[in-house]
């Protein structure tokens, strides 16, 4: 990819086989918030949820854009964008907000608001070993001696203390908030500006003029100097594609702006590159018709996440799922400057939104320790080639 | 700004909740007429509903009706609200929006729907669709706008109605709720709990939990004595507490190999057969 150096640090090789050392660190740019990933070298910042992070290589590269697959009621994704947005409050970074549906600022009056103590530290020890003491009503009377080992480590997190965590159930405060600059675009305010050439409709070209109007001004892209310390600009667009955008790939097996969305995703992704700035898109996918278009549209973005809750859908009652909101699929990964990317080791990754964090799991199968499975089957065997066609359950020898 | 949608394939809507509470009602009738809309009201409120005429003639072949199809509009709509004399809390109904739909370009449409709900005129929208009418995608694109969507269908029983309702909060929340109803002859709606099903799954579970230890020819169980015995036995690898806990505290490495050389290891670098007499 020939982008300019600025977005992404390029480093030749980083195998251990080779002698070559890798690039000094003097040419990343140190913005508060970001920190160089470990795989290859990328300015990473934190997407809001540190479990994300850690399934998505350590953060989102600047320069990306993170596509979120909306879940049918948009509440976990919405719930998604607001942790981007709140991080970057916290972290000092612009914000530019853009919506259709709700006012941007009612997003961000929605904001959660961040944990100040350390609940990272409290994680990692969590794990470990728990002194035993009498009263504990865990300790094993026959296996008491793996009473103090740690228990499966589900949760996944880094080591690193890298984003932080915030507080579902409290809105964060006005000041930390007016403390943020935060850019809006709300499609119903905006007047339509007719455009004869542009192959966007309306609202698309609209939203990119104003997003190249505010990387250009703020100077994220490098053109105006910067005597201030240099900043990282966070896109959140919620729910493009939906209807309230002006496109019709939701409601259409053949849109008549089939290329809508598309095009513009290409577009923003070369703002993205040559600047120092990260989106986050949610996209209802469910709605869009086409597969061929939602295909696209994951392959023009960097990463891709899909959401699928289980709300209103036969899983819900499924007790293999009860402990969770959700499942969370991984659908792509982007290979920034070099051959292969970071996989989660697992692809059953299932969510659950606490109240002081979003939690992305494995999904593992519990033993099977009901006792009723074997013996059900044992009896429909013994209905079945014993002699007494009468279900006559005597066991006799 | 809630907005109700409502799938059926037949059926209208009840105005009695909304007239009760003290709201004003506007009515776009494109499939029904008014009387039969406002059979059953009282006197009092049929004053707060306003009913604008679309039926029989809904886009205004031969001028008869007071609102057309092409009408619908958020400026026109805002302006016939407004005309009237109070022109705060206003709910507006529409019946149906299957019929704005086969004339309006869905995109326009829902962006009609999304400007009278922010325009502060409007309090809410209530809007009937005829699911079958339209294509998946539309059905989901309106559903997908609405803050609470009704969905109604025959159940199993014919004299009842099924009603599955999916509310949306804004901060997120969804509430399921499934009701079975019924329509009597002078527009009385009443609702009642979901009716026992004959002979289903839940029968089969309890047979399936019945205790296995019942019918056997030699005893499983255990008596009050014989239960206290087997808890007294004393199992082999059972310490004392104290010794437990010594042996459960952390040492600092776990697989330490503790080894004292042995004479075979005394290795003499210069003598390595140690046959050298030095």
């Amino acid at each position: 990819m020939a982008a300019p150096v600025r977005g992404m640090a390029g480093s030749p090789s980083i195998g251990n086989t080779t002698s070559f050392q890798k690039k000094t660190r003097s040419k990343l740019v140190s913005i508060p918030g970001t920190r160089p990933s470990v795989q290859n070298g990328q300015l990473l910042v934190s997407s809001g949820v540190s479990s994300l992070d850690y399934v998505i290589g350590g953060g989102l590269a600047v320069g990306t854009l993170l596509l979120v697959e909306e879940d049918c009621y948009d509440s976990y994704s919405r719930m998604l964008l607001k942790y981007f947005l709140a991080e970057g409050v916290v972290c000092g970074h612009e914000l530019f907000l853009a919506s259709a549906r709700d006012h941007p600022d009612e997003i961000m009056q929605e904001l959660p608001s961040p944990i100040v103590d350390d609940v990272a530290g409290m994680k990692i020890s969590e794990g470990q070993s728990q002194p035993s003491d009498p009263e504990n009503p865990d300790t094993m009377k026959i296996a008491w001696r793996y009473q103090n080992q740690p228990r499966v480590q589900t949760a996944l997190a880094s080591s690193v203390r890298f984003g932080h965590y915030y507080d579902v159930s409290k809105t964060m405060e006005p000041e930390l908030r007016q403390a943020a600059k935060c850019h809006s675009f709300y499609q119903l305010q905006e007047t339509p500006v007719t455009t004869g050439s542009s192959p966007l409709p309306s609202p698309y070209h609209a939203l990119l003029k104003s997003i190249q109007t505010v990387i250009r001004k703020e100077g994220f892209d490098g053109s105006t100097p910067q005597s201030k310390v240099r900043n990282v600009l966070r896109l959140g667009l919620h729910s493009l594609g939906s209807v309230l955008w002006g496109d019709d790939v939701c409601c259409k097996v053949n849109p008549a702006h089939c290329h809508a969305l598309t095009t513009f995703l290409y577009a923003l992704r070369g703002l993205l590159r040559t600047s120092l700035s990260v989106a986050m898109v949610t996209v209802p996918s469910h709605l869009i018709q086409n597969r061929a278009i939602m295909g696209r549209i994951i392959r023009l973005s960097d990463t891709a996440i899909a959401l699928e809750s289980f709300r209103g859908s036969e899983k819900e009652t499924n007790p293999l799922y009860k402990d969770y909101h959700g499942l969370l699929h991984v659908c792509q990964l982007p290979r920034l400057n070099c051959l292969s990317s970071e996989v989660p080791d697992t692809k059953d990754l299932a969510f659950k939104l606490k109240r002081k964090q979003f939690t992305i799991e494995r999904l593992h199968l519990p033993p099977d320790l009901s006792e009723t499975v074997s013996r059900v089957s044992k009896a429909e065997l013994a209905a079945g080639c014993g002699s007494t066609a009468m279900g006559n359950k005597h066991l006799d020898f | 700004m809630l907005l109700d949608v409502m799938q059926a394939g037949g059926g209208f809507i009840l105005l009695e909740g909304n007239i009760i509470s003290g709201e004003d009602v506007h009515v776009l009738g494109f499939e029904s007429p008014e009387t039969q809309v406002c059979a059953g009201l009282d006197s009092s409120s049929v004053q707060r509903l306003h009913f604008h005429k679309g039926f029989p003639d809904p886009l205004g072949w031969t001028c008869r009706s007071s609102f057309t199809v092409e009408r619908f509009t958020s400026q026109h709509i805002t302006q016939l609200i407004k005309d009237t004399q109070h022109a705060q809390a206003s709910v507006l109904v529409v019946d149906s929006l299957s019929m704005v739909l086969r004339h309006h370009d869905p995109v326009v449409f829902c962006q009609t729907l999304q400007e009278l709900r922010n325009g502060g005129v409007i309090k809410t929208i209530i809007g009937l669709l005829h699911s079958d009418l339209h294509q998946q995608g539309i059905v989901g694109i309106v559903c997908h706008l609405a803050g609470t969507v009704i969905s109604v269908a025959p159940a199993d029983n014919e004299r009842l109605s099924v009603a599955k309702t999916t509310r949306r909060t804004k901060s997120g929340k969804v509430m399921q709720e499934e009701e079975y109803f019924s329509v009597s002859e002078d527009a009385a709606l009443s609702v009642q709990a979901k009716p026992r099903q004959p002979g289903h799954v839940q029968r089969e579970r309890d047979v399936s939990e019945a205790d296995p230890t019942s019918n056997l020819t030699f005893n499983l169980r255990l008596s009050e004595d014989e239960r206290k015995a087997k808890e007294k036995v004393a199992l082999p690898f059972v310490f004392s507490q104290q010794k437990k806990s010594a042996l459960l505290r952390p040492t600092p490495g776990s697989g330490r190999i503790v080894y004292e050389p042995d004479a075979n290891d005394d290795f003499d670098e210069e003598d390595p057969d140690d046959d050298l007499d030095v």
